[in-house]
C-alpha cells in the first residue's frame, strides 16, 4: 500500500503542484521582509496565468506568454503598491478587492477576448517545454522528477538559494529588511522605504505572475475560470509557516504539494474527488494549528486597528 | 572664532503652535553644550530642524562657519552630525554590527564583508569605551547598551557633532555615569557634543555651556561653571517651581487595596513581579519609585487584570480579586489611568464621549439591560467634559483633534468621576507641560483628601517625592522599600532603585 | 453650533464631491467603459443596457431579490469588520448554513409556516457554528481568523459537494443536485414589483436591528471599540475574546439564514458549486467595504451593486458584453476607495511627530 502511493509519480505531481506555489510565496516573503502585508497572491496568480495562456496563443510562443504572465502579475502588484506605500491604504482591503478584481477581469476577458466560457483550450496555445538537464536528469528515481521539468521549475528552485543570498548577505537585502522592521529609521539612513516597498511589491507580482504562467502553461496547456483556486492564499499560509525564511518558504511549499498530490492519489484510489480537493486545505489548517506560534505578528496585524 | 555649529533666527510654526521662535545656538568645538528646558520648550523640534528631519520657516544653520541646508537626515549626517534620538531608531531582528553599517556596509564581491564590519565596529567601540558585542542581536540588548549602539551608529559615519536627546530617560544611574565618561571621552578627542535634557543635576554634571529653552525661545546661553541650578530653573521656568509636598488632611483611614506575595512571571520566563506585598489606603497616595523595566508595568497590569498573575492575592476594599477580569475588578471599584494615553487610554477614531464613558460604560446610571439612556450619556460627558475644562469643539467630534493635556484630562475626568475607591495612576503627567501637570498633581490630591487611595507609579522622582505619603521602591520586580518621604532624600531613594542597598548588606 | 439649512446642505454637496467614493464610482465606470471598448465593444450601448436592464421590466423585481443576498452578506461582514475582525469565511458559512437550511426543508415533513422559519433556523445555527470555528481558532489557538476563515470556504465546498454527490442526489436530473425543495417549504414571494421575496423583509429588519445595535448598544458600542482599538478596549474592560465569538457567530447564522433563503427561496435546488459562482459573500464584502460598515448606506449600496450586476446580464443578453464587467466595476470602485483616490483632495501630509514620539513611547 505504501509502495503504491509514495512512488515516482507522486512526487512528480508534487513537484508540480508545488513550483506555483513555491514561486508565489517567494514573492509573498519579500514583502513579508519589506513589511508589507502581501494577500493579493491569489489575483495576481490568476491574471498571470490568464496574460500567460493569452500571450501564448496571440504569438504562439510560451516565451511571450511567460513574459505576458509576468507583466499582469506586476500590474496587479503595482496598483497594489500605489495603494498601500504611496497612498497609504489598508493592504488588507486592497488586496481583498485586487483578487477579486482578476477574478473578475479574467472572467470577463475569457468570453470577451476568445469567446468561449469556463474553460480556454487552443492548439495555438504553446505550453511550456520539458528541459531535461543532461546527466541529472538520468538519475534514476529524483531524475525525472526534479531534472527534466519546465524552465519555471529550475527557477524557482534557484530562486531559493539567491533569494537566501539576497536576504541575508548582500546590501540590498540587509536594507530591504531594515525597512520592513523599522520605515522610520532606514529613512533617517537614507534608505527609501518607498522605493524598497514597491520593489518588493512588484517583485512579487512578477513572481506570482510565473506562478500563474506555470500554473497554465506548465501544469496544463488551458486556462480554466479561477484556476488558481485557493493557492495563493496557501501561499500566504507558507510564507508565515517559513517565517518568512527561504528555506522555510520552501518546506512548507513543498508540504502543501505533496498533501495536493496526494489528493489526486487518492482520487485515483476511488476517493471522491471532493474530499482529496480538500486536501490541501485541511492540511495547511493542520499545519497552522501545528505550528501556531509563529503567527503573533499576523495576529496583532489582522486584529489591531 | 569659528563655532562647530550655529542656528541663527532658526522659527519653526505649527497650526496654532510656535514651536521655535528665532532660536540663536552657538556651540564651539569640544565643547560639551546642553540644551535645556521644560517638556514642550522646543528642544525635540530644534535638534529635527538641526537635523534636517523637516525644514525651519525662517532662519539659518551654519557649521564651521559655512551655511547649510538640510533636505534630509541623511545630508546632516553628510556634514558630520549625528543624533541619537529619544526613542531609538535600530533594527530589532538586526546584529549590531548590521545595524552600526547599514547603508555603508562594507563589501566584498558585492556582498557585505561580515568581518569587515564587526572588526570595524569593534575598534571604535574600543577607542571610546563602548562595551558592546558588535555581534549581538540588538532585540536581546538592554536599553543602555542599545543607546552605545546608537553612539556607535553615528561615530561610524564620522560624526564631528553628537546630538544626545535625553539620553539619560532609561538609564539607571550607573549606566548614565558611564555614558558621562563616554561623552568626556569624545570631548576630549575633539568632538562636539549637544546634550539635551530637562534635568538641572545633569546639565551641573556633565556640560561645559548651557542654552535655555523656553516656550520656543532661547533665552540664556550660560557657561556651567559660572551658574547655578537656581538660575537655570529661573530661565527654564520663568518663576519658581511649585513641586512643594502637599500633606494629606487625614490620616490614612482603611485599607483600600492589599497585596499579598503577588507574582508575575514576564516575557521570558522570569518573574517581573516577586512576591510583592504592600496595602494603599483611603487617603494617601502610594508611589512606587523604580529605573523603567523593573516590574512597575508588569505590577500594574495585573492588578488591573490585563495581565495574569502566577502566585498571590489581591483584595480591593475587603473583596477578593484575585482572578477577576477587567470589568470586575472595575465594578468592584478601580480606576485606571493608564501610561500611554494615545495607544491605550483613548481611543483615536472614537468621539471624545464616547472616549468619556470607556471602562465605565456598564454603569447602571447609563444603560439599561444592555440599551444606553443616550441622554444620561450626554449629560455625563457634559458634566465631564465641564468640570475637568476640557477644551473640546464638540462631545461628538473625534478624540484625536484634542491636544496632548487635553486628552490626559479626558483620562483624568474618566477615571476620576466615578466615585470609585482605588485610582491607579501610571505616569500621569508624562509629556504634559507645567500647567497640565499641576491640574493633575492638583486632582491627585484632591481625589485623595476626598479620601480615595492613590496608587502612583512614577518615572520623574520629584513627582513621587511631592505627592506621595508613603514611597515603594522597585527593583528587579521586587518591592526593596517602603519609605517615609519627609524623611528621605532623593540619593538614598536612588540605591535602592539601582539595587545598591543589596550590595551593601552584601558586604 | 447652529448651522443655517442651505450651509448644511452646502456642505452636503461639497462633502459628497470630495468623497473619495464619487470619484472611485466615476474612476471605475470610466475604467469599465474603457476595457468594453478596447476589447470591441460599445461602452454606451453597454452602459445603457446596464442601466435599463437594472430598473425596468423584470429589473427591477430582480435587483430587489438579488439585494438580498447582497445586503445580506455584506450585513454579516459588517458585524465582523466593524469589531476589526477580518471574516473572509462569510462564503463557506453560507453555503454550509445553506445545505442544512435545505435539507430541513426538503426532508422534514409540514406546513410551511413551520417548516419555512425551521429550515432558517437550521441554515442560521449551522452558519453559526461554521462561524465558531475559525473564532475558536483566534480566541484558543491564536490563529489568525482572517486566513482559516478563508480556507474553511474551500472546506465547506468540498464537504457540501461531497453530502450532495453521495447522500442527497437527485438521480431524475443530469446535475448534482438536491431534490427540489417542496412547494410548501418554499419561501413565499409579496405580491410587490411582480414577485419579491419575503426574504426582503427579513433584510430590511436586519438592517433597522444592526443599526438600534450599533447606535445605541452596550454591545454595538463594545464592538466598535474593539474595531477601533483593541489594547483600548482590553483597559476598558471588554471581553475582546468573548466578543469575538458572539460576532462569528452572528456573522456565521446570518450568513447561514442567507444561504438558506438562496436555495427555498430561489434556486429550489442546492446544486453543487453554484452558490459560490455568483459570489455573494464577496460582493456583500466590498459592499460594506464601501458603505463603511454601516447598516442604512449598505442598505443603498446593495441596492446599486445588485442593479449593477441585473443590468450586466441584461447587458449580456443584449450588448454581448460579459455581466463579469459588473465584478470588474465593484472590484475597481473599493480599490479605488481603499487608495483614497479624489482629485479634489488637497490635503497634504503634515511633517508631524509621531504620536508614539509625542508620547514619548521608545522604539525599541
Amino acid at each position: 500500500m505504501f509502495e503504491q502511493i509514495f512512488d515516482a509519480a507522486l512526487f512528480d505531481s508534487a513537484t508540480r503542484a508545488m513550483i506555483p506555489i513555491l514561486l508565489a510565496a517567494l514573492g509573498g516573503m519579500i514583502c513579508e521582509r519589506a513589511g508589507v502585508f502581501q494577500i493579493a497572491l491569489e489575483g495576481m496568480m490568476l491574471a498571470g496565468a490568464f496574460a500567460a495562456v493569452a500571450g501564448s496563443y496571440l504569438a504562439i510562443s510560451w516565451t511571450l506568454g511567460v513574459v505576458f504572465g509576468i507583466a499582469a502579475g506586476m500590474l496587479i502588484s503595482l496598483a497594489l503598491a500605489y495603494g498601500t506605500v504611496t497612498r497609504r491604504g489598508d493592504s488588507i482591503v486592497l488586496g481583498i478587492a485586487l483578487n477579486l478584481l482578476a477574478m473578475g477581469l479574467t472572467g470577463f476577458l475569457l468570453p470577451q477576448l476568445f469567446d468561449v466560457r469556463g474553460v480556454f483550450q487552443h492548439p495555438r496555445i504553446d505550453g511550456l517545454d520539458r528541459i531535461a538537464i543532461p546527466v541529472l536528469s538520468d538519475i534514476p528515481w529524483i531524475g525525472p522528477v526534479l531534472f527534466d521539468n519546465t524552465l519555471l521549475t529550475y527557477v524557482a528552485l534557484l530562486l531559493v538559494p539567491i533569494l537566501w543570498v539576497f536576504l541575508f548577505r548582500t546590501p540590498v537585502g540587509l536594507r530591504l529588511r531594515g525597512v520592513g522592521e523599522r520605515p522610520l529609521a532606514a529613512e533617517t539612513l537614507g534608505v527609501s522605504p518607498t522605493v524598497y516597498k514597491y520593489g518588493a511589491v512588484l517583485a512579487s507580482g512578477a513572481l506570482a505572475g510565473l506562478a500563474g504562467a506555470q500554473l497554465s502553461l506548465g501544469n496544463v496547456v488551458q486556462f480554466a475560470e479561477n484556476m488558481s483556486s485557493g493557492r495563493g492564499w496557501v501561499a500566504v499560509v507558507a510564507v508565515m509557516l517559513g517565517r518568512a525564511h527561504p528555506v522555510g518558504v520552501l518546506a512548507a511549499a513543498a508540504l502543501f504539494a505533496l498533501a495536493e498530490a496526494l489528493g489526486f492519489r487518492f482520487q485515483g484510489n476511488g476517493l471522491p474527488v471532493q474530499i482529496t480537493d480538500a486536501l490541501p486545505f485541511v492540511v495547511t489548517l493542520l499545519a497552522l494549528i501545528i505550528a501556531r506560534k509563529r503567527f503573533a505578528r499576523l495576529l496583532d496585524l489582522t486584529t489591531a486597528a | 572664532m569659528t563655532f562647530e555649529l550655529e542656528l541663527r533666527g532658526i522659527t519653526k510654526r505649527y497650526p496654532g503652535v510656535l514651536a521655535n521662535d528665532a532660536v540663536d545656538l552657538a556651540v564651539r568645538p569640544a565643547e560639551i553644550h546642553a540644551i535645556v528646558g521644560e517638556n514642550g520648550a522646543g528642544k525635540t523640534t530644534l535638534m529635527s530642524l538641526l537635523y534636517g528631519l523637516f525644514p525651519p520657516d525662517e532662519g539659518e544653520i551654519f557649521i564651521r562657519g559655512e551655511r547649510v541646508e538640510f533636505s534630509s537626515a541623511l545630508e546632516a549626517i553628510a556634514a558630520g552630525l549625528g543624533m541619537v534620538h529619544q526613542s531609538f531608531k535600530l533594527f530589532p531582528t538586526l546584529s549590531v554590527a548590521d545595524n552600526v553599517v547599514f547603508r555603508q556596509e562594507p563589501r566584498r564581491r558585492g556582498l557585505i564583508d561580515r568581518a569587515a564590519s564587526v572588526a570595524r565596529v569593534r575598534e571604535l567601540a574600543d577607542r571610546y569605551g563602548l562595551a558592546v558585542d558588535p555581534e549581538a542581536v540588538v532585540e536581546d540588548l538592554p536599553v543602555g547598551v542599545l543607546q552605545r549602539v546608537e553612539i556607535l551608529k553615528a561615530l561610524y559615519r564620522d560624526a564631528n557633532v553628537l546630538i544626545l536627546d535625553e539620553p539619560t530617560a532609561v538609564l539607571t544611574p550607573q549606566e548614565r555615569d558611564k555614558l558621562f565618561e563616554v561623552i568626556r571621552r569624545l570631548r576630549d578627542a575633539g568632538g562636539t557634543i549637544l546634550f539635551i535634557t530637562h534635568k538641572l543635576g545633569e546639565v551641573m554634571a556633565i556640560s561645559d555651556r548651557v542654552t535655555v529653552l523656553r516656550n520656543g525661545r532661547a533665552v540664556a546661553d550660560l557657561v556651567t561653571a559660572e551658574t547655578d541650578p537656581a538660575e537655570i530653573t529661573l530661565h527654564m521656568t520663568g518663576r519658581a517651581v511649585d513641586l512643594d509636598r502637599r500633606a494629606p488632611e487625614h490620616e490614612p483611614a482603611q485599607v483600600v487595596l492589599k497585596v499579598d506575595s503577588l507574582t508575575v512571571i514576564g516575557e521570558h520566563g522570569r518573574p517581573a513581579v516577586a512576591d510583592a506585598s504592600f496595602e494603599v489606603r483611603s487617603g494617601e497616595i502610594v508611589g512606587i519609585a523604580g529605573v523603567a523595566g523593573n516590574g512597575q508595568s508588569e505590577l500594574i497590569e495585573a492588578l488591573c487584570g490585563l495581565r495574569e498573575t502566577d502566585g498571590g492575592a489581591v483584595s480591593l476594599v475587603g473583596m477578593e480579586i484575585t482572578g477577576a477580569d477587567v470589568a470586575g475588578r472595575r465594578s468592584a471599584g478601580l480606576a485606571y489611568i493608564p501610561e500611554d494615553r494615545y495607544a491605550v487610554g483613548t481611543i483615536r477614531q472614537a468621539s471624545v464621549s464616547e472616549n468619556l464613558l470607556l471602562g465605565h460604560h456598564r454603569n447602571p446610571s447609563i444603560q439599561h439591560r444592555g440599551w444606553f439612556d443616550r441622554q444620561a450619556v450626554a449629560r455625563l460627558a457634559r458634566r465631564l467634559v465641564e468640570v475637568f475644562d476640557i477644551k473640546a469643539g464638540s462631545v461628538s467630534g473625534p478624540v484625536s483633534t484634542l491636544s496632548g493635556g487635553n486628552l490626559q484630562k479626558v483620562v483624568v475626568a474618566r477615571e476620576m468621576e466615578q466615585g470609585t475607591p482605588l485610582l491607579i495612576a501610571e505616569q500621569p503627567t508624562r509629556g504634559l507641560d507645567i500647567g497640565a501637570i499641576e491640574f493633575v498633581h492638583g486632582q491627585l490630591v484632591r481625589f485623595r483628601d476626598q479620601g480615595g487611595a492613590v496608587l502612583m507609579v512614577s518615572a520623574e522622582l520629584s513627582e513621587i517625592l511631592a505627592l506621595s505619603t508613603r514611597i515603594l521602591v522597585m527593583f528587579e520586580g521586587r518591592i526593596v522599600a517602603d519609605l517615609d518621604p519627609s524623611k528621605v532624600a532623593e540619593p538614598e531613594i536612588g540605591l535602592y532603585m539601582t539595587g545598591a542597598h543589596l550590595e551593601k548588606a552584601v558586604a | 453650533m447652529l448651522r443655517r439649512f442651505p450651509d448644511f446642505l452646502g456642505d452636503m454637496s461639497r462633502r459628497a464631491l470630495v468623497s473619495p467614493v464619487t470619484f472611485s464610482l466615476f474612476f471605475a465606470f470610466a475604467l469599465a467603459g474603457a476595457i468594453v471598448a478596447v476589447t470591441g465593444g460599445d461602452p454606451l450601448a453597454a452602459g445603457e443596457e446596464m442601466v435599463t436592464g437594472a430598473v425596468t421590466g423584470s429589473g427591477l423585481r430582480n435587483t430587489l431579490g438579488r439585494a438580498v443576498p447582497i445586503v445580506g452578506m455584506a450585513l454579516a461582514v459588517s458585524i465582523a469588520f466593524r469589531s476589526g475582525i477580518i471574516n473572509l469565511g462569510g462564503e463557506g458559512q453560507m453555503v454550509i448554513g445553506g445545505l442544512a437550511g435545505t435539507m430541513v426543508a426538503i426532508y422534514v415533513p409540514g406546513p410551511g409556516y413551520l417548516i419555512v422559519p425551521l429550515a432558517m433556523l437550521a441554515g442560521a445555527v449551522v452558519g453559526a457554528v461554521w462561524g465558531l470555528l475559525p473564532a475558536y481558532g483566534q480566541t484558543w489557538l491564536r490563529l489568525p481568523i482572517l486566513i482559516t476563515s478563508l480556507l474553511l470556504n474551500y472546506v465547506a465546498r468540498a464537504v457540501t459537494g461531497y453530502l450532495v454527490r453521495f447522500h442527497l442526489l437527485d438521480d431524475a436530473v443530469t446535475l448534482t443536485s438536491t431534490r427540489q425543495v417542496p412547494e410548501a417549504a418554499r419561501m413565499p414571494k409579496m405580491p410587490v414589483f411582480g414577485g419579491v421575496s419575503l426574504s426582503l423583509i427579513l433584510v430590511m429588519v436586519l438592517v433597522a436591528l444592526l443599526w438600534m445595535v450599533y447606535t445605541r448598544s452596550v454591545a454595538g458600542y463594545e464592538s466598535q471599540m474593539t474595531g477601533f482599538n483593541m489594547r483600548s478596549a482590553r483597559y476598558g474592560g471588554i471581553d475582546v475574546e468573548q466578543r469575538t465569538v458572539q460576532v462569528m457567530v452572528v456573522a456565521g447564522a446570518i450568513g447561514g439564514l442567507i444561504g438558506t433563503h438562496l436555495i427555498i427561496g430561489e434556486a429550489l435546488r442546492f446544486i453543487d458549486g453554484e452558490l459560490v459562482l455568483a459570489g455573494f459573500a464577496w460582493t456583500g464584502l466590498l459592499v460594506s467595504l464601501l458603505a463603511v460598515n454601516r447598516p442604512i448606506p449598505i442598505f443603498i449600496t446593495g441596492l446599486f451593486f445588485s442593479g449593477l450586476q441585473i443590468g450586466g446580464l441584461a447587458m449580456q443578453r443584449n450588448a454581448g458584453v460579459s455581466w463579469r464587467l459588473s465584478q470588474v466595476l465593484q472590484a475597481v470602485v473599493i480599490v479605488a476607495v481603499a487608495c483614497r483616490l479624489s482629485v479634489w483632495r488637497s490635503e497634504r501630509r503634515r511633517a508631524e511627530p509621531s504620536e508614539a514620539d509625542a508620547a514619548g513611547v521608545g522604539e525599541v
